[in-house]
């Protein structure tokens, strides 16, 4: 069996806000159809890194490649990186997407809206193609009903999958979750959840920070254990949640496991 | 009371053209000015949020000043203050001396420059109103700046900035009426020659007074529905 | 130069002498505007139509119309009204000031009342009913649970409507009165220094409202019980018996 191609490659992260060091260089590489879990405690740097890669956040060190494009990173003349070519920059983010916390719907356009805009304005693809996949995502992710409703009149769970749609319209090479169902009462994370799974059953390439063991342990195909601005251990879900995982990730997993 | 319906009227003793002009030149000047200060007040505001440290001072000097000086004085600066810039400029250079700035223009600026330093304050607000997970969901999926500007921050600002710049044009309405100092026959000017030189001041200046109320009502109600529209998808 | 600087320091010297004068119509026309503003919002609330639309017409007529226009109608106008010219009243209006001080009375009462209006419904009902429920009625209710909300809300606009009276005080100058603008104006009819005289009043103005608003903000800040630190007194041992 051939190894797939790697679809991100992330080397010796660092990142620092003022003093405090948040990453403290990692490397990840995520090849095509995996699915990667981030777990950590909080303020453990998930969110920066995950930022990082799609370059919300620029990193004080390391290189990033998408594909095989390389991240315009370049450093400025104190010797800091810097993002050199902001086209290059969004160019690369055409080929991720993320799912974020808060949902991050914009209000002022409708769900069907929210779900083209990408495609139609930044992609520039032909309109009744970008409408014919934006209602069968709608579809899929069971807010076919609500294509003109706009995102205030939704609940958080309606909000994220819309959201889920939403990232997936570009057809990314890559998705980025970052807590999706942080912000979600109980019954609503499960659908969320739900609709994941399946997008990972269908070969998507993902990155998840959550705290949802389960799912980690069920549908990811690796775990990356965060602390301290470091990868503290990872490995498959079988290794990390079996008796041989590290004390460290034991000692984050016991708090859940009672 | 007959009298006073000739002095209103057509009539050759008649001021209505004159009034109904005033109220035509008072309509251009608040629009210019306002035309002024959005385009004045969107560049100042882009100062103070996006601009290098010196620029983003002098925009807060600006709006510092403008906002804290009665209009009636820079008004007056701009009026007495031009000619005599001019005049020194042309002299200077030795051009001709290309005489007094026409005061529609004085007018308009002065009010415009007031203008502009609320607007700024304004459209600053309503960038800052917009949640910043907004942008970053643009940015994630690759928007340029231009593309985020015009998809994701004109429409949901315009919503914010609506009815407060409806308020501005009421406020840019009352202060062309001080434009009145320079002799443009606005309608406040209209009205006060009239005054004069009939001897019934109760009588133009209620009538001006009816013909401002007229223009501030309609103005309202068009921003009101302008805001209502530009809001319609707030509505829960 | 040193010419130069004498002149400046000859016309603030001058200007700052009418600085009194700005003062007065700003104290006069703010006390007596925010007191009628009070008024105005009572009406506003009242269970019966009249006073409701006596204070919707109030605010309609002098927010719709200019100061400038208000100041001349009262300082013009009433001129020429026969049994004000040959009345008792003759003394007061033909004062400039006095007339001045009427027109914004009335101006700005509209724009402050707006402001109480707004701060009144933005009290928390919560407040109100918990101030009920235990038995508040009337007056010990607007004084000790509606107005300290209401003034807490309202402050930040009010303080703008200050600062947007100081400059309206210049308009005085357009009816005699020898304000700031009105000696700034005064003074470069003879001397043509239009910059440096304009530069100074302006600075006066400046130093004015950047005194007023400090205060303003101080206030706020003393009545902000989100933000002050409330010292954690001790529970005094033995509690005075409820009578
Ligand atoms: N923009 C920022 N400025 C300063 N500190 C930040 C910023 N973003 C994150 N941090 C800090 O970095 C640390 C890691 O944050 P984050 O990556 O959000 O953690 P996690 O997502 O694992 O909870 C936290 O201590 C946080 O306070
Ligand atoms: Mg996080």
């Amino acid at each position: 069996m051939t190894v797939p191609p790697p679809v991100l490659t992330a080397t010796n992260i660092r990142k620092s806000f003022g003093d405090r060091e948040v990453l403290a260089g990692i490397s990840l590489e995520a090849r095509e159809g995996e699915v990667i879990s981030i777990l950590g405690g909080s303020g453990s740097g998930k969110s920066t890194f995950l930022r990082c890669l799609n370059l919300l956040e620029v990193p004080d060190e390391g290189q990033i490649a998408i594909g095989d494009v390389q991240a315009p990173l370049t450093r400025n003349r104190h010797g800091r990186l810097e993002v050199s070519d902001g086209r290059a920059a969004a160019r690369l983010r055409t080929q991720t997407a993320m799912v974020f916390q808060g949902f991050n719907l914009w209000p002022h356009l409708t769900v069907l809206q929210n779900v083209m805009e990408a495609p139609l304005r930044v992609h520039r693809r032909d309109r009744d193609e970008v409408l014919a996949t934006a209602r069968s995502l709608l579809e899929r992710v069971g807010m076919a009903g609500f294509h003109a409703a706009y995102p205030k009149r939704l609940s958080g769970g309606q909000q994220q999958r819309v959201a889920i749609a939403r990232a997936l319209a570009t057809n990314p090479k890559l998705v980025l979750f970052d807590e999706p169902t942080s912000a979600l009462d109980p019954e609503r994370v499960r659908e969320v959840l739900a609709l994941m799974r399946s997008l990972a059953e269908e070969g998507r390439t993902m990155i998840v920070v959550t705290h949802e063991m389960a799912f980690a342990r069920d549908v990811s195909s690796r775990v990356v254990h965060l602390m301290n601005g470091r990868v503290e251990s990872s490995g498959p879900p079988a290794h990390m949640f079996g008796p041989d995982a590290s004390p460290a990730f034991r000692a984050f997993l016991s708090p859940a496991a009672l | 009371m007959m009298d006073d319906l000739t002095l209103l009227g057509f009539g050759p003793d008649g001021w209505a053209p004159l009034l109904l002009k005033g109220c035509l030149l008072t309509l251009a000047v608040s629009a210019t000015s306002m035309a002024i200060g959005t385009v004045l007040g969107v560049l100042l505001a882009w100062a103070r949020l996006k601009g290098p440290g010196w620029l983003r001072r002098t925009a807060l000097v600006y709006g510092v000043v403008l906002r804290g000086v009665p209009e009636l004085l820079v008004i007056l600066l701009l009026y007495f203050g031009l000619p005599s810039l001019i005049l020194s400029l042309s002299e200077t250079f030795g051009w001709e001396a290309p005489g007094l700035p026409p005061p529609f223009l004085v007018g308009s600026l002065s009010v415009g420059l007031v203008s502009a330093a609320y607007q700024a304050e304004i459209f600053r607000g309503g960038v800052g109103a917009i949640p910043r997970g907004q942008f970053e969901a643009a940015r994630a999926m690759g928007f340029s700046d231009l593309l985020c500007f015009h998809r994701i921050v004109l429409p949901q600002v315009a919503r914010v900035v609506l009815p407060a710049l409806g308020n501005v044009w009421q406020f840019n309405l009352k202060d062309s009426a001080l434009i009145a100092v320079t002799g443009l026959s606005e309608l406040m000017r209209t009205s006060l020659v009239a005054a004069g030189s009939t001897r019934h001041p109760f009588l133009f200046f209620g009538v001006a007074m009816a013909l401002y109320l007229v223009l501030t009502t309609l103005s309202s109600t068009a921003f009101h529905y302008g805001g209502r529209y530009s809001n319609r998808w707030d509505r829960g | 130069m040193g010419e130069h600087l004498t002149f400046i320091g000859s016309v603030t010297a001058q200007l700052v002498r009418a600085v009194p004068v700005t003062l007065l119509i700003l104290a006069v026309s703010g006390v007596c505007a925010t007191v009628l503003a009070t008024g105005l919002t009572a009406m506003s609330v009242a269970r019966s139509p009249l006073p409701r639309l006596i204070q919707r017409t109030w605010t309609f007529l002098f927010r719709g119309t200019p100061l400038i226009l208000q100041i001349f109608m009262i300082y013009y106008g009433f001129a020429m009204v026969p049994w004000i010219r040959h009345g008792l009243l003759w003394a007061a209006f033909r004062d400039p000031v006095f007339c001045t001080c009427l027109a914004m009375t009335c101006c700005c009462s509209a724009y402050i009342a707006e402001i109480f209006r707004g701060a009144l419904a933005a009290v928390p009902r919560g407040e109100i009913e918990a101030g009920r429920a235990c038995g508040m009625t009337g007056f010990l209710l607007l004084r000790r649970v509606i107005a300290p909300s209401l003034i807490r809300i309202a402050l930040p606009s009010y303080s703008n409507e200050i600062i947007m009276m100081t400059k309206s005080t210049s308009l005085a100058s357009t009816i005699t009165v020898l304000d700031i603008t009105g000696v700034a104006q005064q003074v470069i009819a003879h001397s043509y220094r239009t910059l440096d005289v304009f530069c100074a009043a302006a600075a006066l103005y400046l130093l004015i409202n950047a005194t007023l608003s400090t205060l303003l903000t101080a206030l706020e800040r003393r009545l902000d019980v989100d933000r002050a630190p409330t010292p954690l007194a001790p529970i005094p041992p033995t509690l005075e018996p409820l009578s």
